[in-house]
C-alpha cells in the first residue's frame, strides 16, 4: 500500500480480468466505523449473474426475454428505495437482467473482460420496459467504445478503467438484490466507481486526508500550502527542527554547571507539589509555553547563528531589567516566580529576535 | 492539539527520575557525557509518557536501550520493560537496485501520455517524501501503511513539543540561576 495510491492518482497495471469483488472478503466496514462510504455488494447476485451469463446466450433466450419484456403486464415493482434497500425481484426480473447482462457479457467476454460486478445507481431506476430497452442499448454503445479504448492502451490505467466501468454500470444497473447484511448503504457519487476495491481505497484516502489536515493544523505555516509533497516537506522539516532543538537544549543544559542542573531538578521536584499545583504557576506556565511554541524556531535559529557556546550573559540582555524585581520576590516564593519572570524575559528576547527569523529560516532550510 | 500542562508535568517528573540515576556519577567530567545522559533520559521520559501504545515510543525505547540498557530498565521499572526491550520488529528489506531495475523495465513497456507522466512524477515525489518522513520519525520503517505513519507523526510531534518546552524552561531557569 503506498501513499501515492491514496493521494489520488493510481498507478497503472491491473490485470484486466478481475474476479467479482463481491466474492472477495467484504470486510470493508469492519475496522473503521466512521467511514460510511462502504457499499455492500451482494455476492450472491454476482454469482447468479455469472451463472446466467455462462451458458452461451442463444438468440432464442434473448428473444424469449424480449417477448417476456413486452408481454409482462405490470412494470416491475420499484426496487430502489431511498438508500437502495431493495426487495427481492421475481424470476422474470432475473431473466430480464440476465438478458441485459448477457448482451453486456458477450461484449465483455469478447474483449476478455469479465466483470460480474453490480452496482447501485444513483439516479436511474429503470423500471419500465422502455427504459430497459434504452438502457440495453446504452451500455452496449458505451461498453464497446470503452472496451475499444481500453484495448488500445494495453497498459491501461486503473482510474480510467474504473471510471468507464463505473459510468457504464451506473447507466445499466437498475435493481439489485439486497440481503440483510450489516453494512451501511451509501449512494455512489456521480462518475465514481463503486466496486469494493475503489471504495476501500476511497475510505483509506479519506482517512489519510483527514489526518493530513490535522497535521497541517499542527505544523505552523502548513495550511497555506497546497499539495501533499510540500506539506510533507514542511512536516519533515518541523520534526527535524524539533529534534535538533532537543539536541541543542540538552547540550546547553550539559554545559551549565552540573551541580546546578541536577540540583535544580531536585529543587523543582521537591517543590513540585507546592508549585505546580498552584494555579498561578500552572496558568503562568501554560501561558508562557504556547508563546514559546510559536517563537521556538526563531530563537532556535537565532542561537544557531551565534557562535557555538555563548555564555549565558550574551543571550539574556534583558535580564538586567527584570532581575531586581525577580530576585526580590524569589526569596519569598522560591523558584516559582523565577520561572514565570524568566519566561516573560525569554519571550521578550525572542520577540526581539523575530526580525531575524525569515533569513534564518532560509538559511536553515 | 498542543501539549498540555499535565503532559509537561509528567514529562518533567519522569525526566528528573531518569536524571537521578546519573546523580551518583555526577563527575562525568566531559560535557558530551552529560549531554548524552540528559538527552537519553529525556527521550525515555518522552516515550514512556505514551506507555507503549504508539509505535514510535516503542522504537525510541528500543533505540535508547541499545545505547544504555541500564538506564532504560531503571526508568521503566517493571511495567513493560521486558517486552519493550527485547522485542524487535523485522524490517522490510528490499534490494533497491533490483527493485529499481525492474521498475525501469516495467515503465518502458507502458505507453505514456503527458498527463500520465506528470501524475507519475507527482507520485514519485510523494513517495520520496514519505520515505523521508519514515526516516525522521523513530520506528518509521516498521509502519507498514501510511495512515499509521501519519498518526504516529502527529503524536510524535506533540510529544517532541512537550519535550522541547520543558527542556527550554529548565534551561532558561538554570541560565538565569547562573546569571546571578
Amino acid at each position: 500500500m503506498d501513499l501515492t495510491g491514496a493521494f489520488g492518482a493510481r498507478s497503472a497495471a491491473v490485470e484486466p480480468c478481475r474476479e467479482p469483488p463481491g466474492l472477495e472478503s467484504l470486510h470493508l466496514g469492519g475496522g473503521d466505523g466512521g467511514f460510511t462510504a462502504l457499499l455492500e455488494l451482494p455476492p450472491t447476485q454476482a454469482v447468479e449473474l455469472l451463472h446466467f451469463t455462462d451458458p452461451s446466450p442463444s438468440p432464442s433466450q434473448t428473444a424469449v426475454a424480449g417477448i417476456g419484456l413486452d408481454v409482462s403486464p405490470p412494470p416491475p415493482p420499484p426496487l430502489l428505495h431511498s438508500y437502495g434497500a431493495l426487495t427481492f425481484p421475481s424470476n422474470s426480473l432475473l431473466l430480464e437482467r440476465a438478458a441485459r447482462f448477457s448482451v453486456m457479457a458477450n461484449e465483455q467476454l469478447q474483449n476478455g473482460n469479465v466483470s460480474g460486478e453490480t452496482t447501485t445507481t444513483s439516479s436511474v431506476p429503470s423500471n419500465s420496459n422502455s427504459n430497459l430497452d434504452r438502457v440495453k442499448t446504452e451500455p452496449g454503445e458505451t461498453d464497446s467504445s470503452s472496451r475499444r479504448l481500453e484495448n488500445d492502451r494495453c497498459g491501461k490505467r486503473k482510474e480510467v478503467d474504473k471510471k468507464v466501468k463505473g459510468s457504464a454500470k451506473k447507466k445499466s444497473k437498475s435493481s439489485e438484490e439486497n440481503e440483510k447484511l450489516p453494512y451501511v448503504h451509501v449512494r455512489a457519487r456521480r462518475g465514481q466507481a463503486t466496486d469494493s476495491h475503489s471504495l476501500a481505497e476511497r475510505a483509506r484516502r479519506e482517512k489519510i486526508n483527514a489526518r493530513m489536515k490535522l497535521l497541517q493544523e499542527l505544523v505552523p505555516g502548513c495550511d497555506k500550502i497546497q499539495g501533499t509533497a510540500l506539506v510533507l516537506d514542511e512536516i519533515i522539516n518541523h520534526v527535524q527542527s524539533l529534534q535538533r532543538q532537543v539536541e541543542m537544549l540538552s547540550m546547553r543544559l550539559a554545559a551549565v554547571n552540573p551541580r546546578i542542573d541536577f540540583n535544580l531538578d531536585t529543587i523543582l521536584a521537591s517543590e513540585s507539589g507546592s508549585l505546580m499545583d498552584g494555579s498561578f504557576n500552572g496558568t503562568a506556565m501554560q501561558l508562557a509555553w504556547p508563546h514559546q511554541v510559536t517563537e521556538a524556531e526563531q530563537s532556535f535559529h537565532h542561537r544557531q547563528l551565534q557562535l557555538q557556546q555563548p555564555p549565558p550573559q550574551q543571550q539574556w540582555p534583558y535580564d538586567g531589567l527584570n532581575q531586581p524585581t525577580a530576585w526580590g520576590r524569589e526569596e519569598d516564593q522560591g523558584h516559582g516566580n523565577e520561572h514565570t519572570t524568566l519566561m516573560a524575559v525569554s519571550e521578550n528576547m525572542m520577540v526581539g529576535s523575530a526580525s531575524l527569523h525569515p533569513n534564518q529560516v532560509k538559511m536553515e532550510m | 492539539m498542543q501539549p498540555t500542562s499535565s503532559m509537561n508535568k509528567e514529562f518533567l517528573k519522569k525526566w528528573q527520575m531518569g536524571l537521578q540515576i546519573f546523580r551518583p556519577s555526577i563527575d562525568n567530567t566531559s560535557v558530551s557525557e552529560r549531554k548524552r545522559a540528559i538527552k537519553l533520559s529525556a527521550d525515555v521520559a518522552m516515550a514512556s509518557l505514551r506507555k507503549g501504545t504508539t509505535c514510535w515510543s516503542r522504537a525510541l525505547i528500543q533505540k535508547t536501550a541499545s545505547e544504555d540498557n541500564f538506564l532504560v530498565r531503571q526508568m521503566l521499572s517493571g511495567i513493560k520493560e521486558e517486552t519493550l526491550i527485547n522485542k524487535k520488529l523485522p524490517k522490510v528489506m528490499c534490494h533497491r537496485k533490483i527493485v529499481r531495475r525492474s521498475k525501469k523495465i516495467l515503465m518502458r513497456r507502458k505507453s505514456r501520455s503527458a498527463m500520465e507522466e506528470v501524475a507519475a512524477k507527482a507520485k514519485k515525489l510523494v513517495k520520496r517524501k514519505t520515505q523521508g518522513l519514515r526516516n525522521a520519525v523513530p520506528g518509521g520503517e516498521f509502519m507498514s501503511n501510511n495512515v499509521l505513519l501519519i498518526q504516529e507523526t502527529l503524536d510524535y510531534i506533540v510529544s517532541l513539543q512537550t519535550q522541547v518546552n520543558v527542556m527550554r524552561s529548565i534551561v532558561d531557569a538554570a541560565a538565569a540561576g547562573i546569571e546571578r
